[in-house]
């Protein structure tokens, strides 16, 4: 197993930028780029389009074609006047057929260009995003546990997926929309001026209307949906709400009454919803307006330059197309800039956890760790999740190999954290601890990893087959390997009693099992993995007697001739420990076996007393 | 096409007017829009070529008019459009909202909450959406394209072949390009969720691919996963980058041979003027737009439809429980709540609808009024499922439920859950306050309230807050402990004072002391009562005048504490499991009960180093 965890390994590492590299231009340098003073818009958005670019070839193909699509789409409309001025001037007719020919031509020719380009575009925008998710992942992956302390995984989720929706939107369209309206306003701006300074005047003359209005509008819609945006929050949350408390409506006939709240909270939503999406409409009427207008002023003036006989027929009929040539691009702009502002923001979102760093990092040069016997030694270990909030403070202990260490303490003790340094999910603050003598900030984390088992209070399966489930554990692990580590973890029969026996897919991480099947499933799991050093946090679900009897039987068998930490709920499963360490506020306070515990008249009396009278006095979920 | 959503759009009748309205509007933006082009030609004949300029001036002016005439009226579709399209949402929020709450337990579990809730936020903006768009440039399309052809024809019939060819070829261009395309969206789709899944499994199970060291496969995994959405990605839009320069070949084409036919009829003075020939080229271009715009409504209105779908799941749904329509009223007030179990088998459905593996097998006891029951067994033994039937959240499959002696089944739903008042097991609160949260909007006067919080333990606590009862309660009551929460859960059953209470596990979360204050307040306030107590601890059952010891769903043992205790070996075990083994059975006093909780009293005589821990096997 390679030992570079926390470094992105894969080939794009070299296309991915890095944070800190200075924007620099990209590909053949058809793009400049602003130095590192640039706004984080413009930043977030450059770092994008490498990601775009980093196809080179199809990312210059499509820059050259948009180039020459939009460029000789500028002769239409001149092709088109001419046309209507030959016929104005009635004739000759082998002028009009050239003029035809030549726009059968350009016609064609931007037909099979078109198809190419848009295309090459769609390659470019998907690759794009596949390596912005994989960039993703990869970084996800090695990022150290803290991170996931700090995002709630449904967050997380919701954002990537949100995220990544409006990114691929803006990939797909964004870019080459801009660029086509840039070089489209360019080209039919210089067609106009070449043609008529006259009529460009009165054609340009119109675009602070379409500005002006579509900013009002902005203005206007813009609150008007962050309202709408609101309300629709506050209905939904209504909404879950109540749906997540349906059993007790119900149980207490109160449906009327959520039923009438709810219409409240629609008739909001409707009538602000109504307001927003009207004014965001608006912009349909004013640029079919301001089309109409520009024509209707195109054909009076040019009208009139023309009867004065200071411009041809040809002229004016060439500007009908390009006024919509000129003005369609600048109020797509608006909507590119929208997309665009969302995009940035997403992508900024998703460059922010690429950019995270784990905080737990391999020391340089750090070696294997060789195959242990498992002798654990804590020196004095203090530790903090956040810096200045001491969660473990001077904690020193020796587990001698194929010990069994139990650890008791009420809810938010300690407990786990103990085990999260072991591990070196995360690193602690002073003294040090080690495994037969090697320091574990010493050691390449993966050996490190390799050689502790876990198994977990929540019993975690992946939607997968049964098989594919127990050789998570280990690679290469054969397929007798795992039907042996399920037989000795009691979960062989019931496996076979499964439809497909070790080839049935497990459903929702296993939904199609019992609490107890996914235990001892996970139990067998840790057994393929062949620890030396076991961690068992457990689990706190209740099963019935029986089953509950085969999970004890299994992780017995699990622990055998295996240093193993145990995180005790029901102090009956770690009274044979060889050593009980009682943690309180983040201390052990008292350490020794069951009968000294006892007879030291403490916390360990009081909690297990507090368990007989039926108190869940030992909790157990601590808050990591 | 899209039977869902034109189903959506009779939905809202008291819309029809807002629908009508926008299409005539929009017909007349469209005409307005086309005259416009028609007086191009106009100007262009008889302004410009005529030399003419009062023509060229009065025609600009008017075109500018009516130009402005057709801003209004798309304005005004618009708004009738998004009229139509925020009452159908509306109606569609309200009606489905309304349809769930008439929904019954079954129903809830196998719909399950969040895609239920996916049902009335995103599937319903969809339907808005798909509306929106679908009326206001759906709709039109037709008649747009009719007035279009039809104008064309007026101004220049000779080149009638030439429209008709363009719109031939464009429908077929339309039909082969999104025709088959809908399944590369669904493939995408399902694809998209793919990689979801992955990703959220590997954040899920974050903890066990670091413990297993199996970042690098995750990795793996999800570029597989991603490379299977590039793919299924590019697929549609491949196809889709065909479109638009194929309509744009299309319409300019048809502009060559326009000119190519119409001009040489020009040249050769055959009546047709230039400005004609340039009118007819805004026409045909009129008539292609509405179909080119198809390709992008296409997506939004596939989702509409699928959305329609899922809310239309909803709406046909069958609420599980029903009244009979002869169900009888009875006078609750003089119902004494006898609650008697007669054989009964009970099982859930499964996701089909059907009834799945039996859960209870013939239950059959009685609890008299005033009579405390406790069940008791393992997780998953049916205390649960057994408790619901009583105020009918399930029916049974076999034999009957009653309450002194009618049938839960002839009883309304409204009555019964006047007559049985359960404390759920996880206790819910709702965001406001605790008065609303206990009295949930019932006709219950303060005293009754109140009395309900002091015997449910709650009173203390609630007079600390600031307001007391009208202290706020955040949403789900994250702003109260989980033993706050129960008490208050309690109280709120208390309070309507039923004829049987039911408090199903309800004092999990609360110590053994506050257990035995709850146990002799709901006695002494609901002393007539029949109460019914759920418990996983042996402790909260103790006292109970009757025990109802479950196991696998069978009742294996029925009677007091001191009978279970002498005769089923797995009370005894249970017993000894939770409390440690004594040689004395606790004895419960019989009379009133105990100030102090009776269920302290087996730990002060706590052997030092108890032996024989059941839990522990093969020692």
């Amino acid at each position: 197993m390679s030992a570079a965890t926390p470094v992105r390994p894969t080939a794009s590492a070299n296309e991915a930028p890095s944070p800190d590299a200075k924007p620099r231009n990209i590909g053949d340098g058809t793009v400049a780029a602003p130095a590192p003073k640039a706004s984080p818009f413009v930043a977030t958005m450059i770092r994008l389009l490498r990601y775009a670019a980093a196809s080179r070839a199809r990312f210059v193909i499509s820059v050259v074609l948009i180039l020459v699509d939009r460029t000789i789409g500028t002769f239409r409309p001149l092709i088109i006047g001419s046309m209507a001025g030959v016929l104005a001037a009635g004739g000759p007719q082998s002028e009009l057929e050239r003029l035809v020919l030549l726009l059968g031509g350009i016609t064609l020719f931007l037909w099979i260009e078109g198809a190419i380009l848009e295309r090459t575009v769609a390659r470019v925008a998907q690759d794009a995003l596949y390596r912005l998710r994989t960039d993703l992942v990869d970084r996800i992956q090695g990022l150290s546990l803290d991170f996931y302390d700090r995002q709630p995984i449904g967050e997380l989720m919701s954002g990537v997926t949100n995220d990544s929706e409006a990114v691929s939107q803006f990939l797909s369209n964004g870019f080459s929309s801009a660029l086509s309206s840039i070089v489209q306003i360019v080209t039919t701006l210089i067609a106009m001026l070449l043609l008529s300074v006259e009529l460009t005047a009165v054609a340009v003359a119109i675009i602070p209307i379409v500005v002006i209005a579509s900013s009002v509008i902005e203005r206007v819609a813009g609150p008007a949906f962050a309202q709408l945006q609101s309300k629709f929050g506050e209905t939904s949350g209504f909404q879950e709400e109540v749906l997540s408390g349906e059993k007790a409506i119900i149980a207490y006939n109160r449906q009327d009454l959520a039923s009438d709240i709810h219409a409240g909270y629609s008739e909001v939503v409707r009538d602000v919803g109504a307001r927003a999406q009207f004014t965001g409409l608006l912009a349909y009427p004013v640029s079919q307006f301001v089309g109409s207008l520009q024509v209707a002023l195109l054909g009076l003036v040019g009208g009139i330059l023309v009867i004065e006989g200071s411009l041809s027929i040809a002229v004016v009929v060439s500007f009908f197309g390009y006024s919509g040539r000129l003005s369609e691009p600048i109020s797509q702009l608006g909507q590119i800039l929208a997309s665009a502002l969302k995009a940035s923001a997403g992508a900024s979102r998703i460059f922010a956890i690429i950019d995270e760093k784990p905080s737990v990092v391999e020391e340089a040069g750090a070696v294997d760790l060789p195959t242990i016997d498992g002798r654990v030694v804590f020196d004095h270990v203090d530790f903090s999740y956040v810096p200045g909030r001491r969660i473990l403070h001077d904690n020193s202990f020796v587990a001698e190999p194929g010990q069994k260490i139990g650890l008791v303490g009420p809810t938010g003790a300690g407990k786990s954290t103990i085990l999260n340094v072991l591990t070196r999910y995360y690193d602690i603050d002073s003294g040090s601890i080690s495994i037969d003598g090697h320091d574990v900030r010493h050691i390449a984390l993966d050996s490190l990893r390799l050689q502790v088992g876990t198994v977990l209070q929540e019993p975690f399966l992946f939607s997968d087959t049964v098989m594919s489930n127990l050789r998570y554990a280990r690679d290469g692990a054969t397929d007798d390997e795992c039907i042996a580590a399920a037989k000795d973890a009691n979960a062989h029969d019931f496996i076979l009693g499964l439809p497909q026996g070790y080839e049935t897919v497990l459903t929702d991480r296993g939904a199609n099992l019992s609490a107890g099947q996914r235990q001892m499933l996970t139990i067998a799991r840790a057994m393929v993995a062949d620890p030396r050093i076991l961690i068992l946090d457990e689990a706190t679900s209740s099963v019935d007697t029986r089953t509950e009897k085969l999970i004890q039987s299994a992780l017995a068998k699990l622990q055998e001739g295996r240093t193993s930490f145990v995180i005790a709920h029901r102090l009956s499963t770690i009274r044979d420990s060889a050593q009980i360490l009682v943690i309180d506020a983040g201390r052990i306070v008292e350490r020794g076996t069951h009968e000294e515990l006892l007879a030291m008249d403490g916390l360990y009396r009081t909690l297990y007393e507090g368990q007989f009278r039926g108190t869940r006095g030992i909790e157990s979920a601590e808050a990591t | 096409m899209f039977p869902g959503l034109r189903k959506v759009l009779g939905l809202y009748r008291g819309y029809r007017l807002h629908l009508a309205a926008s299409q005539a509007l929009m017909i007349g933006a469209v005409v307005c829009t086309l005259l416009v082009q028609g007086l191009n030609a106009r100007l262009i004949d008889q302004g410009i070529q005529a030399r003419d300029i009062d023509v060229v001036i009065q025609t600009a002016v008017v075109m500018i008019a009516i130009a402005a005439v057709a801003g209004v009226l798309f304005a005004l579709n618009a708004a009738y459009a998004v009229l139509f399209s925020e009452h159908t949402a509306h109606y569609a929020r309200d009606t489905t909202f309304r349809k769930i709450q008439t929904l019954s337990f079954g129903n809830i579990d196998r719909f399950r909450t969040s895609a239920l809730l996916v049902r009335l936020s995103s599937d319903v903006e969809n339907v808005r959406t798909a509306v929106l768009y679908g009326v206001m440039f759906l709709l039109p399309a037709p008649i747009s394209i009719v007035v279009a052809v039809l104008l064309g024809l007026v101004t220049a019939p000779s080149l009638a072949p030439v429209m008709v060819g363009v719109l031939v070829v464009v429908a077929v261009v339309l039909a082969v390009i999104l025709g088959g395309i809908q399944p590369l969206y669904d493939r995408r789709q399902q694809r998209l969720d793919a990689v979801n899944n992955v990703l959220q499994e590997q954040l899920a199970g974050v903890r066990v691919v670091k413990a297993f060291v199996r970042e690098d496969y995750e990795r793996q995994r999800f570029a597989r996963s991603a490379d299977g959405l590039r793919e299924a990605s590019l697929a549609p839009a491949l196809r889709l980058a065909l479109f638009m320069p194929t309509i744009n070949f299309v319409i300019y084409g048809g502009i060559a041979l326009l000119y190519w036919f119409g001009g040489r009829a020009v040249i050769a003075g055959t009546g047709l003027a230039v400005g004609d020939i340039v009118a007819f080229a805004g026409y045909l271009t009129a008539a292609v737009v509405p179909m080119a715009l198809l390709a992008y409504l296409l997506p939004i209105l596939s989702q509409g439809e699928a959305s329609v779908a899922r809310i239309i799941e909803v709406l046909d749904a069958t609420a599980e429980v029903q009244d009979r329509p002869d169900a009888a009223p009875l006078d609750a007030a003089a119902m004494r709540g006898r609650v008697a179990f007669e054989h009964v088998s009970f099982g859930y459905r499964g996701a089909d609808g059907r009834p799945a593996a039996i859960v209870l097998h013939d239950i059959d006891f009685v609890a008299e009024p005033g009579q405390t029951v406790g069940f008791l067994g393992a997780t998953g033994s049916g205390k649960t499922s057994l408790v619901s039937l009583v105020p009918r959240f399930y029916d049974v499959v076999e034999g009957r439920v009653t309450i002194d002696g009618t049938d839960v089944r002839e009883i309304s739903q409204e009555q019964l859950r006047d007559i049985v008042g359960v404390a759920l097991q996880e206790a819910v609160l709702f965001s406001g306050d605790i008065r609303g949260n206990i009295t949930l909007g019932r006709p219950i006067d303060d005293d009754a309230m109140t009395a309900a919080a002091v015997a449910a333990d709650a009173a203390g606590f609630v007079d600390y807050l600031p307001g007391q009862y009208d202290g706020a309660v955040a949403r789900r009551g994250y702003n109260f402990s989980g033993g706050q929460r129960q008490r208050l859960a309690i109280a709120r059953a208390l309070a309507g004072s039923p004829a049987v209470v039911i408090l199903d596990d309800s004092t999990s979360a609360v110590d053994v002391a506050a257990e035995g204050r709850i146990q002799s307040g709901v006695q002494d306030l609901m002393g007539g009562a029949t109460r019914l107590y759920v418990a996983q601890r042996i402790s909260a059952v103790l006292t109970a005048d009757r025990i109802v010891l479950l196991d696998a769903g069978r009742q294996v043992a029925v009677g007091s504490h001191a009978d279970l205790h002498r005769t089923s070996a797995l009370y005894r075990e249970i017993y000894e499991s939770q409390l440690g083994p004594t040689d004395v059975p606790f004895q419960p006093d019989s009379g009133a009960p105990p100030a102090t909780p009776p269920v302290a009293a087996p730990a002060t005589d706590l052997p030092a180093t108890p032996v024989g821990d059941v839990t522990e096997p093969g020692r």
